[in-house]
């Protein structure tokens, strides 16, 4: 019992006094999930309002595609995007394995069908009577576009930070490209993995805490801008 | 109708599925008058409204606006910008009472002193002054249609589309659209209005089209119109009307 209550009393006093490791490998998943999130959601958020409100002859064949993309396993992004950037890669020259960009890069493909099929739903359950009635006020097409985002703004950000929670949370991208370098590209979840492996339970432990922390508060986020109490006024 | 056309519909045909919604050969919509779409459930009203008010794009035939033929594939910005509707069933954007009012003007770039001076005198002759800093998903059937009529109004249309607006409201607040309804209409201002209502139609209609299954059975100035014809689901009778 000693064990697990030394572990978390070490993992605790890791936090607590700011050990510049854990904050360096926090900074680190915090930066590139961060950009990994905010580019995917920019190719994500137009490309779900184009599928939810366009006709064309493809649409349910890429709504398969991206309702099978979801559950798609990160080593195989990790594979895929690695074969990509290796030496012998299509992209090979631009030097991006084992960099942030990479992992980025990795971490964009991976979220992007995540976000886009959220959005996409969220869109698609909007009141048809919206778009109607901005034709009828006399807004622009860039005007309904925007009207649209700003009805849809809470299920939207609701699916960027379930993008955000996904990329945070991943281990097979972040290993398999970023190669966990000390300072450069180790994120929480590939130093875990090896901190464990050395028998450095507490500072596993103390990088846990910090993860599941995270993903209470961005569950909190999203609890309180889809669900919270001032849900109905809106 | 001999007033002037402001909109005419040639040949109109709009077909959903196997369905033929409507099979139009010829209508107009009378200048500075309250042009009257009547007929029963399903007599292609609404559909026929929607074509008018250029929410709806997707039909064939020809539309045109002071005799010139609007093309249906351009986005008709400017002259959307000049119509204005009123729906059965309003739909208001996420925001308070004052944004929804206001939008129309925003979405013209109107500056936001004469945008608020605006607002606040149309919220005054609609009273619903006391709930502009309001949740508009907090309103009830009767304040939200109130404040739709005020974002209808603000813009001041050259054509006022009203689509069933008291169908789904209450008593008082039909009383209140009746009474204050003609009011708030200005002179220049076209209105083509779809209703069941027979008051409405007993004190505003300048000229009444009866659809019937998607086509116009009749169109006539309300004076040579045949209340006879009433009787093809509409809910009022003839001798309450005239």
């Amino acid at each position: 019992m000693d064990y697990y209550t030394d572990a978390i009393f070490r993992a605790f006093e890791l936090i607590i006094t700011l050990d510049s490791e854990v904050i360096q490998i926090v900074t680190t998943s915090l930066k590139i999930s961060i950009s990994s999130t905010f580019i995917a959601s920019i190719i994500s958020i137009p490309l779900a309002i184009v599928i939810a409100r366009n006709k064309f002859k493809t649409k349910k064949f890429i709504n398969i595609i991206l309702n099978t993309l979801l559950s798609l396993p990160t080593v195989v992004v990790g594979i895929f995007v690695y074969s990509l950037i290796s030496r012998q890669g299509i992209i090979g020259e631009l030097d991006l394995l084992f960099t942030p960009t990479g992992i980025i890069f990795g971490q964009v493909l991976l979220i992007i069908p995540l976000i886009t099929a959220l959005i996409r739903n969220v869109i698609f359950s909007m009141d048809e009577k919206l778009y109607k009635t901005a034709v009828s006020m006399g807004a622009s097409r860039r005007q309904k576009f925007k009207l649209l985002i700003s009805e849809a703004r809470y299920g939207i950000i609701g699916a960027v930070i379930a993008g955000f929670g996904r990329v945070l949370g991943e281990i097979g991208v972040s290993m398999m490209i970023g190669g966990n370098i000390k300072g450069v590209t180790r994120t929480i979840t590939t130093a875990m993995s090896l901190e464990t492996n050395k028998g450095r339970f507490a500072f596993a432990l103390a990088l846990g805490i910090i993860l599941l922390s995270l993903s209470f508060l961005i569950n909190l986020i999203t609890y309180y801008l889809q669900e919270g109490k001032n849900y109905a006024r809106r | 109708m001999p007033d002037d056309k402001i909109i005419e519909l040639k040949n109109i045909r709009k077909i959903c599925g196997d369905k033929k919604i409507l099979d139009i050969d010829n209508f107009a919509v009378s200048k500075n008058k309250f042009n009257f779409i009547i007929g029963g459930n399903g007599s292609g009203k609404t559909s026929l409204l929607n074509i008018l008010c250029l929410v709806d794009q997707d039909y064939q035939g020809q539309l045109y606006y002071k005799g010139q033929k609007i093309n249906e594939d351009q986005q008709n910005l400017k002259l959307r910008r000049k119509f204005s509707v009123i729906w059965q069933d309003p739909y208001l954007y996420r925001g308070d009472v004052f944004y929804n009012i206001a939008l129309p003007l925003k979405l013209r770039d109107i500056n936001q002193n004469l945008i608020s001076k605006k607002v606040k005198e149309m919220a005054a002759r609609l009273e619903i002054q006391d709930l502009l800093e309001q949740s508009a998903h907090t309103l009830s059937g009767g304040e939200k249609q109130k404040t739709s009529i005020a974002r209808a109004l603000i813009t001041e249309p050259e054509i006022l589309f009203v689509d069933e607006a008291t169908t789904n409201l209450d008593e008082e607040s039909i009383q209140f659209f009746n009474s204050h309804f003609a009011d708030l209409v200005t002179d220049e201002m076209t209105v083509v209005m779809v209703s069941h209502d027979r008051r409405q139609i007993k004190r505003l209609a300048d000229y009444i089209t009866l659809l019937q299954r998607g086509k116009v059975k009749t169109s006539k100035a309300v004076d040579n119109f045949n209340f006879q014809l009433f009787g093809a689901g509409i809910e009022a009778p003839i001798a309450e009307i005239v």
